[in-house]
């Protein structure tokens, strides 16, 4: 018997660092809902700066305000999901990977869809020798898959499996859709942002200069004002750590899931292991797109911090030992 | 008053019977989806197994009690009339292609021929693909069952015929790498 696949307790892991049970079909649910919340979120977030924005400029005009955000919001949102992983793809330079090409990825691939029990994903390969993998695509019907060269030359069958596994499992936990939305939540804030500087310095001095000030209360609008500036500085930081941290929890979960669905931790541990090993360049992708890699492409990042995009390779590979 | 608050119970309790409904309808779903990915990978299986026999009797004709093993495993597995011969002959195929590698080891010529590493490859992903085909769907009849058999899905399966499923026996066998005795 090469690895235990009776094991009868599949709804749930333990993650034995905290001593918490993983429900792994829970979190799906839990994903959805979220990815709900965080897009009312910012949808309200834009509307109470669309209304701030309003106080401070022309009071008369906050319903067309609050309007405008809301379909930024909308329509950011729904770029960001409808092409996520078309961006992300051309970002990594993937390329489609064929059976005759890579029948042994296409193959492994195919077998772990099926023991994750989502429809087969797109595979893609990145020509490039640092070892890595990412998953994109806002549902499982529309995933990909992409690897690394470097990465199919270094790894066995097992912990091939492994990476597939959890780059399935981050599909389907629907991390990808929720990532996507945080990414674009924070986007969204910071066109946002630009506007209302411009606005602040260069329209509003106009208006000052032609000695119009529609009358109000000056002290209501510099208030408002304020309140705005502090709001679209704080808010994208905000976003920003929480993707980060959201990220790292994932990742973990991801790796759960993973030994879950191959009933062999190991594998996964060890392809880590060749990963924080392995010396080379490092893969060359924008900033933007590093957090939805397998490892941290800039391998000296993989540790801690409160700005890392992933948790460290080294705890990675104790919570599987440990499972 | 007195009314108002019946109906609120009663559209609660319709609204939960539904939930509870549906849920149940889709596990039901999910793991007969998952028993008829695993038809498909046995049928893809026996599809490639007479292409393999040809290849391998190039080399090794003499071999003949294997072979005829195979074919013996191919028939049961189209004669089958349920799933419970369906499975039995499915791990006699397993078996006697285990034996069919095994007796190959032996015949370098046939080991290096491009076609024959074709078919090996093929062959081992299927198995390997009917084995995580299997256990997706034990995970899917676990969830079925504790579903009909918890509350509050136990008050539901009854009046819906729902019963438990059994669970599929993966033969240890599947997944060991068949050994080659010489001699004797």
């Amino acid at each position: 018997m090469s690895r235990p696949r009776q094991q009868r307790t599949p709804e749930a892991v333990t993650d034995r660092t905290t001593g918490r049970r993983i429900d792994l079909y829970a979190t799906q649910t839990a994903n959805r809902r979220a990815s709900w919340a965080l897009f009312l979120a910012m949808a309200g977030l834009l509307a109470a700066v669309g209304w701030l924005l309003a106080q401070a400029f022309d009071p008369a005009g906050a319903g067309l305000f609050v309007g405008v955000a809301l379909l930024v919001a909308g329509v950011h949102a729904a770029v960001a999901l409808a092409y996520s992983d078309k961006i992300a793809l051309a970002a990594a330079g993937a390329r489609k990977a064929t059976r005759d090409e890579h029948r042994y990825l296409v193959n492994v691939s195919e077998a772990v869809a099926l023991g994750a029990g989502v429809p087969t994903p797109r595979v893609f390969v990145i020509d490039d020798p640092s070892p890595n993998a990412f998953a994109t695509g806002r549902n499982p019907q529309n995933a990909a898959i992409a690897f690394t060269t470097g990465l199919l030359e270094i790894l066995d069958r097992q912990e091939l499996e492994g990476v597939v596994a959890h780059e399935l499992a981050h599909v389907r936990n629907y991390d990808v859709r929720f990532l996507s939305l945080l990414a674009a939540t924070v986007g969204a804030l910071l066109v946002v942002r630009d506007l209302v500087m411009r606005w602040a310095f260069f329209g509003r001095r106009r208006s000052v200069g032609g000695g119009g000030g529609g009358g109000g209360n000056a002290q209501a609008k510099a208030v408002a004002a304020v309140a705005l500036i502090v709001l679209l500085i704080v808010a994208p930081l905000l976003g920003t750590l929480l993707r980060l941290a959201v990220g790292r929890k994932r990742e973990y979960l991801a790796d759960a899931t993973a030994a879950h669905i191959t009933r062999n931790p190991e594998g996964l541990a060890r392809a880590l292991e060749k990963l924080r090993d392995w010396r080379g360049e490092p893969l060359k992708v924008s900033e933007g797109v590093r957090h939805m890699f397998f490892v941290n492409p800039n391998l000296k990042a993989n540790a801690a911090g409160w700005f890392s995009t992933h948790p460290p390779i080294d705890d990675r590979i104790d919570r599987l030992r440990r499972m | 008053m007195g009314l108002w608050i019946f109906l609120g119970v009663l559209a609660l309790l319709v609204v939960g019977v539904v939930a509870i409904y549906n849920k149940i309808v889709t596990l039901e779903n999910r793991f007969q989806n998952a028993w008829s990915q695993i038809d498909v990978q046995l049928k893809r299986r026996a599809d490639l197994v007479p292409n393999l026999v040809e290849t391998v009797k190039g080399y090794a004709a003499h071999e003949s009690g294997v072979f005829e093993e195979v074919a013996r495993s191919r028939q049961a597995m189209m004669n089958a009339k349920n799933p419970d011969e369906g499975a039995e002959a499915a791990n006699m195929m397993s078996q006697a292609l285990g034996k069919l590698f095994a007796v190959s080891e032996a015949y370098p010529d046939l080991k290096a021929n491009e076609n024959f590493k074709l078919l090996q490859e093929e062959l081992s992903s299927v198995e390997n693909k009917i084995a995580y085909a299997r256990q997706f769907y034990n995970d899917a009849v676990l969830q079925f069952n504790n579903a009909i058999e918890t509350v509050p899905g136990v008050f539901l399966a009854g009046p819906m015929g729902k019963k438990e499923h059994v669970f599929l026996e993966i033969p240890d066998s599947d997944r060991e790498t068949p050994q080659v005795a010489f001699g004797s």
